[in-house]
């Protein structure tokens, strides 16, 4: 890092003095006024934004060089309190009901600028005049006002960093936003820009998408014309990295981390070629040396990818950053592409806030609709045991119940509201030209559903068979009552059935066999059901937060599991399985059919940290990370971790503040999680490795 | 042929070369003062007792003879299925060498794939020669490595060394009467085998578990350096720095730690003097 760096990295990280220019502002007063003013909602959202940058006190320090920051802390709403609770009379609500979790197309406004855009809007104003689409001209119209907003508050920029003396910034904003940028700098600024005006639009979990690409020919410009060289495009980076890290505080999200600033490097385009290059490289060197959670690094991997970048993965995963999370596009594109993503669509995807995968520029995917407890479907099943007359009979149980819980989770979909997100719009194709927000849809409007509870479940129903009705250690009726009682007076048999009972993830056939099934039925399931909005459903192996709050939910369970404890995070063994190992551990969770529930969930390894002690050790486990994707693995998340660190960081979380875990898709400073959080990871770690 | 392990661990990164699986045999004949692995030196099943978070419930002495005395345990067992935590566990187990050979072989393909195989670790595995060789013979010819003391009479050290692709010996003092002192044994067999090793061809690490006051001195890197500063198939050497941490098996094993040496003192590298030699070594 060079000084400018190290002084920018003190001053918004370490020390956060730019908290000090925030102001206090009262966004309920914006929400009462539009209420009252009776103006439509995508009136509301216009006015919304302009309420913010107008309200925005532009800051430019001396040194910087890509500019924006929050001042404003509060994003207000556009209805309020009673308007909401009509809205949701009347329409389902998902999460904040904002247009959010999709990637957005920033090229397309990037690349062109504003005022090629504004030609754009125009022209298809004329369009939709000569077709009399009147609600379509209004709506394009408002698009320009956006513009104008935007264009005015970078103005107000520019002539801030003017007043401050800092010119670079100045010169910055004298180009961008109207005219294409001509520097990689000036990209980095206009993307701050638009990033910023996202968020300043209540849209949240923001992805980045595959910025190594479509950033690629303004730093190649650069490097060949000789502007900057590999060092000083490694400093902007850092900078441009830093930007993520200023208002996060201040986005939406379930703790703090979970902000959705997911970026993807690597991978191949549509004709199989890899696409890593220098930039996907600088962005890896960045983020190593930052060592900040933001933004997160995905890297997309196949058959091709040298174990070199696994490796340089690998170090990133030592410095305790809980990324890189790894992609598999020989997994990923046949699995979109059978779910009706045109190869082109699905050579291009990303990942959404945590792993799901979505497709930039063209999905108005809800990757996160909705979750399926497995564990649930097992529980719900096991009153009818004592009927059944075989383990077979029992699992036919379970597929009827996951039948079940698929078809009202689909049915529960209907009728999403989510508020206008005329920016969204610009930078989402098809928008402009069909004179429609986003929040109307897009090219593809699929629903992704959660599979929760996974390996418990699978425990549980390998339970039944070995100890009910191979063995029969246990009958039936003896089961269900210890499991009524909470295990309470039956502690023989809850330590059989949690410590002697087979579990998935060492690689034994007949357990994950289970997983294979279970998965199967949850993939079948979802077949032929469309949602309102004209898109399918996608089944996942992720659990986001879910493994919670399902969890808590959850009686007993006959896996040995009690009232209370939690689920494993995502596509994972449970928390008292005492697996054989890491390499057994990646052929189980090889061998489900991964294609078919490509909804997005990692397999989440953790490794002690002296696995990560030297270059060979580092070469190893880089190795296996490249063997779980060679076998048929999809994703994978790694932290490298001591658990003695995370009880002392409980104790002292003062002198912890750096430390970084992977939660359940993204990574956050262990001591902001709440305890709970805290506390699953640390038991994750007990996993005998 | 039956022997008795004490674990099967995947993905050791630290024995040998690629992924690896390593089998810990029981069993040692060395009682080195700094031994990490202690439930790897009795050839016998023991009880091992995870103690942190023990929360006295009481459990395992109602179902005990002894009143869950250790001292007095005849390693029945009985005791592990009571306890709600599972913090109880037998170590040692006696495998058949098919079975044993079979269970190695179930990752075949993702460790050879990666350049690795088998490690055999312990424990000293010499004392389980046949059984180890026994292994060998129905491995199919994956690569195969020993981590040994070394000590063992020729006869049984060259026929162990021999069915190995690659070794990895400890050198611990040069000194026999230190090495008697801290090991329990003295070490001249030990001197003959490394000869026999360098001579023999294969490939190998040396390592040595460099403790504060026993083999720290300069005396002691000097005379290590002129033993192998002309082996010609020494990959490299390898220091492994005392760790306080090494104590931490003893309790569970109810055993106590009384290492003869100030656990407090960092131990000094005179790696100098390998440097000097032009002797290729890390320090882990």
């Amino acid at each position: 890092m060079d000084h400018i760096i190290q002084e920018l990295k003190t001053f918004f990280i370490v020390e956060k003095g730019h908290h000090a220019f925030r102001q206090k502002l009262d966004s309920k007063s914006f929400t009462r006024e539009v209420s009252n003013a009776h103006v439509d909602e995508y009136e509301r959202a216009y006015r919304r934004l302009q309420w913010v940058l107008t309200h925005e006190k532009p800051i430019v320090f001396p040194k910087e060089r890509i500019a924006i920051m929050r001042t404003v802390r509060e994003i207000p709403e556009i209805f309020s309190e009673s308007e909401w609770n009509s809205i949701r009379k009347r329409y389902r609500i998902h999460e904040q009901g904002k247009v959010s979790n999709i990637n957005p197309g920033y090229s397309l406004l990037l690349d062109v600028g504003t005022e090629k855009k504004r030609e754009e809007i125009i022209a298809s104003i004329q369009h939709h005049e000569a077709n009399e689409n009147g609600d379509g001209v209004a709506y394009l119209r408002m698009l320009l006002k956006v513009l104008d907003l935007i264009e005015d508050f970078a103005d107000a920029y520019r002539e801030k960093a003017r007043e401050v003396g800092n010119e670079t910034v100045a010169e910055s904003f004298s180009i961008i936003p109207r005219q294409r940028p001509k520097t990689f700098l000036q990209a980095l600024q206009f993307f701050r820009l638009i990033h910023f005006c996202l968020w300043s639009s209540y849209n949240y979990h923001n992805t980045i998408g595959r910025f190594d690409q479509y950033m690629y020919p303004y730093y190649r410009q650069d490097m060949d014309t000789g502007i900057v060289d590999r060092e000083g495009s490694l400093s902007l980076l850092q900078e441009f990295f830093i930007s993520f890290n200023k208002d996060s505080d201040l986005y939406p999200g379930m703790q703090q981390g979970d902000n959705g600033q997911s970026i993807m490097l690597g991978g191949v385009n549509a004709d199989y070629e890899d696409v890593f290059n220098e930039l996907s490289e600088l962005c890896m060197h960045a983020s190593l040396e930052l060592k900040l959670i933001d933004p997160k690094i995905n890297l997309r991997v196949h058959k091709q990818t040298p174990l070199s970048l696994f490796e340089l993965g690998t170090q990133m995963t030592k410095q305790g950053l809980g990324f890189p999370q790894y992609s598999n596009d020989d997994i990923v594109i046949p699995a979109l592409k059978r779910w009706g993503y045109d190869h082109d669509d699905a050579s291009n995807y990303v990942v959404a806030a945590c792993w799901e995968f979505i497709v930039p520029e063209v999905a108005m995917d809800i990757v996160n609709i909705d979750a399926l407890s497995f564990l649930h479907c097992v529980m719900d099943a096991l009153p009818k045991l004592v009927d059944c007359e075989s383990y077979e009979q029992f699992e036919q149980l379970v597929r009827a119940r996951i039948f079940s819980r698929v078809a009202e989770i689909c049915a529960n979909t209907n009728g999403i509201y989510m508020e206008p997100a005329p920016l969204m719009s610009i930078i989402m194709k098809g928008c402009v030209e069909e004179a429609k927000d986003i929040r109307d849809g897009a090219k593809y409007n699929n629903y992704g559903v959660h599979g929760t509870g996974l390996s418990s479940a699978v425990d549980s129903l390998a339970a039944i068979r070995s100890q009910v009705f191979e063995k029969q250690a246990i009958t039936k009726e003896r089961l269900l009552s210890a499991l009524e009682h909470d295990y309470v007076g039956d502690e023989d048999i809850l330590t059989m059935l949690r410590y002697e009972s087979p579990k998935m993830g060492s690689d034994d056939d007949s357990v994950d066999s289970i997983a294979t099934t279970l998965l199967d039925w949850f993939a079948e399931a979802m077949e032929g059901y469309k949602n309102d909005r004209g898109g399918i459903f996608r089944a996942g192996t992720g659990s986001a937060m879910y493994y919670l709050w399902h969890a808590a939910e959850t009686g007993a369970s006959p896996d040995g599991r009690r009232v209370g404890e939690a689920y494993a995070c995502n596509f994972s063994p449970s928390i008292f399985a005492r697996i054989k190992g890491p390499v057994s551990l990646i052929k189980s969770f090889s061998k489900p059919h991964l294609e078919r529930v490509a909804n997005g969930g990692p397999l989440t390894l953790e490794l002690h940290d002296t696995m990560f002690r030297n270059e060979e050790s580092i070469h190893k486990v880089a190795s296996l990370v490249k063997t779980y994707m060679d076998i048929g693995g999809m994703q994978m998340q790694l932290n490298g971790v001591n658990r003695e660190t995370m009880l002392a960081a409980q104790k002292s979380p003062d002198q912890f503040r750096n430390l970084i875990v992977r939660v359940w898709g993204w990574s956050g400073y262990f001591v902001d999680l709440d305890k709970e959080y805290q506390d699953h990871i640390i038991s994750r770690m007990e996993l005998d490795m | 042929m039956k022997g008795i392990i004490f674990d099967i661990k995947e993905m050791a990164v630290y024995d040998g070369p690629g992924i690896r699986t390593t089998v810990f045999l029981k069993g040692c004949p060395l009682h080195c003062s700094w031994c990490h692995n202690p439930e790897g030196i009795s050839p016998h099943p023991q009880l091992m007792v995870s103690k942190a978070s023990c929360i006295d419930c009481g459990a395992c002495a109602e179902v005990c003879d002894f009143d869950a005395d250790p001292t007095r345990c005849v390693v029945c067992g009985s005791c592990i299925k009571k306890c709600p935590l599972r913090l109880r566990k037998i170590v040692g187990e006696v495998w058949d060498s098919d079975d044993l050979a079979k269970e190695l072989l179930r990752n075949r393909t993702i460790l050879e794939k990666n350049g690795g195989g088998i490690t055999f670790s312990g424990g000293e595995p010499l004392a389980q020669h046949e059984f180890v060789l026994s292994i060998i013979e129905k491995l199919e010819g994956m690569h195969c490595v020993v981590e040994t003391s070394g000590y063992a009479t020729k006869k049984i050290f060259s026929s162990v060394v021999d069915a190995m692709d690659f070794v990895i010996m400890d050198l611990k003092v040069i000194d026999s009467a230190v090495h008697e002192e801290f090991c329990g044994v003295p070490n001249s067999q030990i001197l003959q085998n490394l000869l026999y090793l360098n001579e023999s061809g294969k490939p190998f690490i040396i390592r040595i578990p460099l403790i504060p006051g026993v083999n720290d001195s300069e005396a002691n890197f000097e005379a290590t350096a002129s033993i192998v500063k002309d082996f010609t198939n020494l990959e490299r050497v390898e220091i492994l720095p005392y760790h306080k941490t090494a104590g931490a098996k003893y309790t569970m094993l109810s055993q106590d730690y009384n290492p003869r040496f100030d656990v407090d003192q960092n131990p000094h590298m005179h790696t100098h003097i390998f440097l000097k030699q032009d002797i290729p070594f890390i320090v882990a």
